[in-house]
């Protein structure tokens, strides 16, 4: 074999069909409903976190009130949207990959790790200002008032809640940024290409937790 | 092994147009001033019902366009509806107890 046929073949992904399935619909909705299976696994994970959440909200309403005001809505307002654009910019990048767009496709991703990352700096600010605020359970607490067990129980959620959350970014920068890479180098074609929707579910399931996120954390309580 | 090019054809379901990821985009960015906007007038209980109900329209949006459930087969859309339900059970039947308990002190 000569280097343009090696070549060829590094381009080429097909054959698209793994031999345990009839046709390459059948592959690709295997694929879809084994992620969306997984995907419920992290719904459940967060859930846990998020029904304590709603028991403590419960139990505390006034102190979780006062301790949302302590976060950064503007900074949480900003990190959302961040995210909401791009879970669109990987559903565009999908598009184009379909239309057979390798260059835009991985521009379109390489934009998704930017902008995760850009949410992973934002809430690092976040942090960091909450450290110097004494708003740290166990490492920096110092809250006065009727409320300050309340509002070391919702930051104590708020630290799992948004670090786990902020897990889930970093492991999909690091996916998509590879996947990038790949599609750059000829990996993947209009016809092949169930890894990088598989990424994309997972990139909007995060997107979503943080929609949810968003609300709990910062908007309670600004009116009062 | 797959020998029907037609059937390798139809893996790829129909591209959605731009203009459609485009829209979504501005309505998930425009349910997300208005969440952010409401949080701010004084409502009671109304903010956090406005604040959830526009969590889940972004959630349905998302689902929807971006994850291309409408395109899936029911047992997919199924699988994507289980989390969320199996969630739902646990924060309701949790909020019977919490809501429900009535302290009854010891009788001696």
């Amino acid at each position: 074999m000569n280097a343009t046929a090696m070549d060829i073949q590094a381009c080429d992904p097909a054959p698209a069909v793994e031999e345990q399935y009839d046709d390459a619909v059948q592959q690709r909705e295997a694929a879809t409903l084994g992620m969306w299976l997984f995907l419920s696994t992290e719904i459940m994970f967060f859930g846990v976190l998020f029904a304590s959440y709603t028991i403590c909200r419960v139990l505390y309403p006034d102190g979780f009130a006062e301790a949302s005001r302590h976060t950064d809505m503007l900074l949480g307002t900003i990190e959302t949207a961040v995210l909401l654009t791009s879970s669109s910019l990987i559903a565009i990048s999908l598009r184009a990959i379909k239309l057979g767009q390798r260059r835009a496709c991985t521009w379109l991703l390489l934009g998704t790790a930017a902008l995760g990352t850009a949410f992973l700096v934002i809430h690092g600010f976040e942090y960091y200002s909450e450290y110097t605020e004494h708003l740290v359970p166990g490492i920096n607490f110092g809250q006065p008032g009727p409320h300050s067990h309340a509002i070391e129980l919702f930051f104590c959620l708020y630290y799992f809640i948004t670090g786990f959350h902020s897990v889930h970014v970093i492991v999909g920068v690091l996916l998509i940024t590879t996947l990038a890479v790949r599609v750059a180098r000829g990996a993947f074609s209009a016809e092949q290409h169930n890894t990088l929707e598989l990424a994309a579910l997972y990139w909007h399931l995060v997107d979503i937790v943080w929609v949810f996120v968003y609300p709990v954390i910062y908007l309670v309580g600004r009116s009062g | 092994m797959n020998t029907h090019p037609d059937t390798r054809k139809a893996a790829t379901p129909p591209v959605t147009p731009l203009r459609r990821y485009l829209w979504v985009l501005a309505a998930l960015l425009a349910l997300l001033s208005l969440s952010a906007g409401s949080a701010l007038l004084k409502l009671g209980a109304f903010n956090t019902v406005i604040a959830m109900g526009v969590s889940v329209a972004k959630t349905l949006l998302v689902m929807a366009v971006f994850m291309h459930e409408t395109e899936a087969r029911r047992l997919t859309r199924m699988a994507s509806a289980l989390g969320f339900l199996w969630l739902a059970l646990l924060i309701g039947l949790s909020l019977t107890d919490f809501l429900g308990r009535v302290p009854i002190p010891a009788p001696w």
